[in-house]
Formats: C-alpha cells, structure tokens, sequence
C-alpha cells in the first residue's frame, strides 16, 4: 500500500525540504521504492538532487494530466528513490488549479498512476494556504509538520489542526532545535505535554543541515553517524511506527 | 540482488581493472560501495527452480528465493548455515518454505554451485555530478572445492536511472562499440554450472526423442529405449543414496516403460534376447517395488491422517514409525539388489544391445524394417479397441480383477501415446485422448490403491499392536480401512462414467481417423 506524506506548513524556513529529502533518502535505503515530487517553484528539494528543474508541458498540462507523468520522473543518485522534479511554474499551480475541474483532488489523481509503482510518496509543499495545500491535504496520508519551538509555535499547531481536521494524520516534529537556548527547550516541553500527536524526535539546528546546500547530498551521505543523520533516522522510525499504528503514543 | 539480464562480458583477456581504466578515460565514474560475497546455490535434481526461473541461494547466514533475470527476492529468512540438501518441510514455517514448496513438492533441493563474487559499484556522473547510469563490474568465480577454483568470465551490468534513457544508451554504446565488451543473456549462475562440466537446468527425466513416421521401426524403438535407459542412469545413484524419493519413482517408470515398449513392439526384437531382457527388467521392477511403495506410504501419511478426526488423528504416530522403518529395511534390501552383479551386468549390456540391435538379421524380427509410423499406429489401436472391449464388458458385478487388467492395458496405452504417439502426430490430436485417458486412469488407480492400500495397512496391524499406543493406533487404522473401502467404492461408482468418455464415439472416430482404420 503506497504511504503520501506531505511535508508542510504554512510558514517557511522551517526544515521541510530538509525532511523530505533525508525522509525520502531513508525510506528508499530502508528497501522501499519512493518518490519524492517537489512542489516548490523554487526547486530545492530538486536542486539538491542535482536533477533539472524541469516539466514538461508545466505545471497545467500536468494537473490536467495532459502529460505522462511516468515520463517525467528522474532516478536519483540513490537506488530505489525517484523524483519528480519541480518546474518554475509551478509558481501558478494555484491558477493552474483553480482552472481545472475537480480543482480540491487533482493532485490526488495526478498520482493515482504512480501508487502501485510506490511504497513511500512524499511532497515538499511550498508554503501557504491555497488551493495547492487543499490539493495536499486531499492527497496525503499524513502532514509532517516541522516546527521550531519558539512563540507562536502552538497557535501555528492548533492552527494547522483546525484546517486539516477530518483529513490526513498530523504528525508534528521540533525543528532547527537549539538545545542551549532555554526558551526552545522551555517550548518544546509545553508543546509535548498539551499535544499528544507531537512527534518525539527532534532535528537540531546544525552544519550537517546547512551543508546539504553546499554538498547537494543528504545529512546521512554527508556526516554519517552525525547528529543530524541520527536525529532524522529516529525521525523516520517515530513517523513509521505511528503510521502503522503500532507502538505507545500511536494516533488513533 | 542482481544475477543477469542484460550483462556484457568482458573481452577475452581484458581484466576489470584494464576495463574500468578504459572507462574512466571516456566517462566520469564514482565509485561506490563494493562487496565480496559467496552466494550458495541450490535446486533440485531436475532443476525445478531454473525451470520456474528462480534460484535458492544461500548468502551470510540467509537463504532466499529469487529471480534469476533480475534478483528481485520472492522470500527469504534466516538459515544460520549452508544445508548440505533441505527438503521444504525441513525449512522453517513462512513465506519462502511456501514458495519454495510450491514449486519442489516433495524433491531435495541440492547443493549446485558456490559462487564467490567481488563486485565494484560504480555511477556514471554527468556534468552536474549526478548519477545518470549505474554499472557494477563482477568478478566472478566458482568455488568447486576449498583449494580449487575456476576464474569465469569477468560482467559488467548496466542499469539505466530513471528519466536518463539516453545516458544509458550512450554508455552501453562505449561499452560495446568502443571496449568491444558482448551482450549475454546467459546468467552467471548458468555460466558457473557450466564451468563445473554440469547442465544448467538440471537432469530432467523427460523422454523427448524426435520420430519419423517413415524411420525404421527399430532405430526408433532403439531411441526410445536408449533415452530411457539414460533416464534409469541418471537416477541410479540418487535413489541409492535416498536423496529423495523421486529418483526411484523416475527410475521405475523409466524401467516400467521400457518393459512396455518391449511387450508392444516386441517384433521387433530377437525373440531371445527380448525374453532375456524383458525378464531381467521385470527383476529390477520386482526388486524396487517394495521400496517405492513404503515411499508412497510415508509420503502420503499426513494425506491419509487428515481424513481422520481427533484424538483419532494423533493415535495413528506408531503407525508412521512402522513405516519409517519398514522403509529403511526396504531401500537397504533393495541397494543390495542393485549392487548385486546381476545388476551391474544388466547396466552393461542393456545399452550394448541397443546400440546393436539395428545391425542384427531381420529374419527373426518381422517388423523391424517396417515405418514406425505404421506400426506404432497399429500398436495404439489395438490396444484402444482391447481397451473398449474390456471396458465394456466390466459390469456392476465384475470382480476388481477386471479393473485391474483394464488399468494395466491403460498404462500400456498411455506409453504407446506418450513415447509415439507424441512424436508421429500433432499434440492437438493426441493430447485430448491421453486426457481421457488419464481420468480413467485415475479412476481406476484410486480404486487399486485403496484396495493395496487397505490390505497393507491390514499386513502392518501385528506390528503396530506391538508399539506403545499400539491400541489406540489399530482402532485408528480400523477407521482408517473403512473410509479407504468407502473411497474403494466410489472410485468403482465413477468408473462407467470416466470410461464412457474414453470409450464415447467422438473418442473412437479420433481414434480411427488419427491411428487408422
């Protein structure tokens, strides 16, 4: 059964191109088939994969599925992950979208072709709250919902809460964490005592992360055994054992 | 873990490293993980797995079943050590000892090859240093034994990256046009078996001799029976050794039709020398029989206790042990036989009489010129016509002998179709008869066996008796000998049935307008 998995939020600059690529990257070298479909306009995810940022036929002959989507996917450097690129416009998904009929689901069926081929299907989502993360929402499983623990950073959860209620799992996780600083360990604790669904695991602000920039490779590639790659693999098994509903602290 | 598909062998005498130094100078490589590994493969005796496609291989302390075109893994799960032969019941409950049944039933799988294998990973990158094309250069080698080795042929597997079918094309294109490196569709797995003087795909029993209808009726029953005597050879020393159980079964039937063969085409053969020879095949017939039926038994024991109910089903374990050691004594009496010079003899000159047997005076042999076609064809309506009389003649109050000489003139039938039939006619014609054929067969060999098989059960109670929990065993086997009578009887219900279908008129016009008026 194909798992979508959605790494979301309304804001930006919060790591979520970051897990999806290391999130994908681990699925696919624990022996699953996964693709990744970058949503971005601006590519990073397929950036990072040293992959064109390209699509034929753009972003409306897409969602109108005009194209074929199996020619449009890209092999990464690592076996059995694939990508499906981001193209620039993507910047008018929204209008792309909001022309087509059955505007909420298109993304959905975008993938329909591709659900047997998959076990793992992950979109980097850009930023927002459109008719693209309708589409999301309506595609995914679950939403990965990074989250720095600073001010605000609950009203954001409950938020976000509220919007997707009734669709896919919400499955939240600290980010770009810094450990010394007294205000995020002060956040995280509150956040973890009033929602059950927040996810153990927790990324640090690191140079591992930032470096995946610079090298174009994921954290696990780049400093194996680091504290980044460590905090991403105890990610993705929190993430997978709450999907199979197994485990204490599984949502329901 | 990738075995084959589209691999490309290196040139004589080009070694990996000279090949992937000829390569860095025309593309941008980055070499990844390698590895060493000792792959271990089994199949069984006539090659069952290759046949279905797949391979049994032993590897670090697992054992899985995969394709062999692209290692793509069917089951697997941990098996600490190499097993010299494993039987699938042998193997641990799950999804490989299922899969693994489902294709080898009762056969061994059997060491066949160990595969030593260094591997070197490599991407082929392109300008923005990502991979586009994977390829992996395989050193191969046979381990044949701890201090012998045979060096195979060196491959190096390409596979394309997802969205770069060009890239591909172009590196398959350096490979082949400009380092001269050859396609195969050969597997390193059939490869190593070679290299150990072996088949790949296994000894198959199968008797596939191509006919003429116009071949001298001689030289025809010579190829026939000289394939079937290869068949016995082969299997000879897997049913010495008890590997498994089908070695004797392939053994006998192999003796079983060449005896029928004989009996059929008999006028063919110096009257002497057929009545020398047919006697001593009857022997080696004689000699496996008991053997081959305490098989039957042990192998058919979970069958035969699931038409029992509790507590009746667990009572009948002292049964099981008479029968197990029962067929210990039977396959030691009959290795004795085989052993015996009489058998050796009979090895030697059984083939030597074949190979002579068309040089010989055809005085004494009438049909020995004649067109096999001809022949065989009167042959197999004759015995289909002897066949409807019989048949016809057996009433509800018949005595079981009449099935039983009905069934032997069926077996008789079933070789004349399958070993001439097949070859002189097209399947289309035969092959609905020998379905006929073989539901009738079927039919009467259930109600054969029950009655055998009621009376062996009755032969094995003193012994049984003897045994803790013997009581409760022989009032097991008492209900046991009543549903095997009930079945008795209702195989003899189907019978006018099953034969009506043989014997129908549609059959019998097939009959005359494919073998002759």
């Amino acid at each position: 059964m194909t798992r979508v998995l959605a790494t979301y939020n309304i804001k930006g600059g919060v790591g979520k191109t970051s897990a999806a690529v290391n999130l994908a990257y681990l699925a696919a070298r624990g022996g699953d088939k996964t693709l990744l479909w970058d949503l971005d306009p601006q590519g990073a995810s397929t950036y990072l994969f040293r992959v064109r940022p390209k699509v034929r036929g753009g972003v409306r002959k897409l969602v109108r599925r005009k194209s074929d989507v199996e020619n449009l996917i890209r092999g990464t450097d690592y076996e059995r992950l694939d990508l499906l690129p981001a193209d620039f416009s993507y910047r008018h998904m929204d209008l792309a979208l909001d022309a087509a009929k059955h505007s909420t689901d298109r993304l959905a069926r975008v993938l329909e072709p591709l659900r047997g081929q998959y076990e793992y299907i992950f979109l980097d989502c850009p930023p927002s709250i459109s008719l693209v993360s309708e589409n999301v929402f309506e595609a995914a499983d679950a939403l990965l919902v990074p989250i720095i623990p600073a001010t605000l950073s609950s009203r954001t959860f409950e938020q976000l809460e509220e919007l997707v209620r009734g669709g896919p799992q919400v499955l939240a996780f600290f980010s770009m964490v810094e450990v010394r600083k007294s205000l995020h360990r002060e956040v995280m604790a509150k956040l973890r005592a009033a929602h059950v669904t927040m996810l153990g695991a927790a990324i640090p602000s690191s140079d591992e992360v930032e470096r995946m920039g610079v090298d174009r490779n994921v954290v696990a590639e780049i400093a194996p055994g680091g504290r980044a790659a460590i905090a991403y693999e105890a990610l993705w098994w929190d993430v997978r054992r709450r999907l199979t509903g197994r485990g204490p602290g599984a949502a329901a | 873990m990738n075995l084959a598909g589209t691999d490309l062998l290196l040139p004589d005498r080009m070694t990996p490293v000279a090949a992937i130094d000829a390569l860095s100078a025309r593309l941008t490589l980055q070499e990844g993980a390698g590895a060493e590994r000792d792959l271990r493969f089994y199949d069984t005796f006539d090659g069952l797995l290759h046949a279905a496609g797949l391979a049994f291989v032993h590897e670090s302390g697992r054992a899985v079943l995969v394709e062999i075109e692209d290692g793509t893994e069917h089951a697997g799960m941990p098996v600490a050590d190499p097993p010299r032969g494993i039987f699938a019941n042998e193997l641990a409950p799950g999804p490989l000892r299922d899969a693994v049944a489902e294709i080898i039933e009762v056969r061994a799988l059997l060491p066949l090859v160990h595969i030593h294998l260094a591997e070197r990973s490599f991407g082929v990158l392109d300008s923005a240093a990502k991979t586009v094309v994977r390829l992996r250069i395989d050193t191969p080698t046979v381990v044949a034994s701890p201090n012998r080795q045979l060096a195979l042929a060196p491959r190096i597997r390409i596979a394309a990256v997802r969205g770069y079918q060009k890239a591909f094309a172009r590196v398959r294109a350096t490979l082949v046009d400009d380092l001269g490196l050859n396609a195969t569709d050969r597997s390193v797995l059939d490869d190593a078996v070679i290299a150990t003087g072996a088949r790949p795909g296994g000894v198959s029993s199968k008797i596939d001799v191509a006919l003429a209808r116009d071949q001298r009726s001689d030289s025809a029953v010579v190829s026939v029976l000289r394939r079937l005597a290869e068949v016995m050879e082969s299997n000879l020393p897997g049913t010495i050794a008890d590997v498994d159980a089908e070695f004797l079964h392939d053994y006998r039937v192999a003796v079983r039709r060449s005896r029928a063969v004989m009996r059929e085409l008999k006028t063919v053969f110096p009257p002497e020398q057929l009545a020398r020879f047919r006697g001593e095949l009857r022997w080696l017939q004689q000699i496996t029989g008991p053997s081959r039926d305490l098989d039957v038994y042990v192998l058919d024991f979970d069958q035969l206790r699931s038409g029992l109910a509790e507590p009746g089903r667990s009572d009948l374990a002292p049964l099981l042990r008479v029968l197990r050691d029962r067929r210990v004594i039977a396959h030691r009496e009959m290795v004795r036989a085989l052993r015996t010079d009489r058998a050796a003899e009979l090895r030697a000159q059984w083939p030597a009489f074949l190979s002579e047997l068309i040089t010989l005076p055809a005085d004494d042999r009438p049909d020995a010129i004649r067109p096999i076609g001809e022949l065989a064809d009167e042959r197999i309506k004759k015995v289909y016509r002897r066949m409807v009389k019989m048949g016809a003649a057996i009433e509800d109050s018949s005595p079981a002998e009449a099935l039983h000489e009905l069934r032997k003139q069926g077996k008789e039938l079933r070789y004349l179709l399958e070993l001439f039939g097949l070859p002189l006619h097209p399947g289309d014609v035969v092959k609905p008869l020998l379905r006929a054929l073989k539901s009738l067969q079927d039919t009467l060999g259930r109600h054969q066996d029950r009655e055998v098989q009621v009376a062996a059960l009755r032969s094995f109670r003193d012994e049984v008796s003897t045994l803790r929990g013997g009581a409760g065993a022989l009032m097991a086997m008492g209900v046991l000998i009543e549903h095997l009578g009930e079945d008795e009887r209702a195989a003899r219900a189907e019978f006018a049935e099953s034969f009506a279908s043989f014997a129908s008129k549609p059959q019998r016009t097939l009959v005359k307008e494919t073998f002759g008026a």
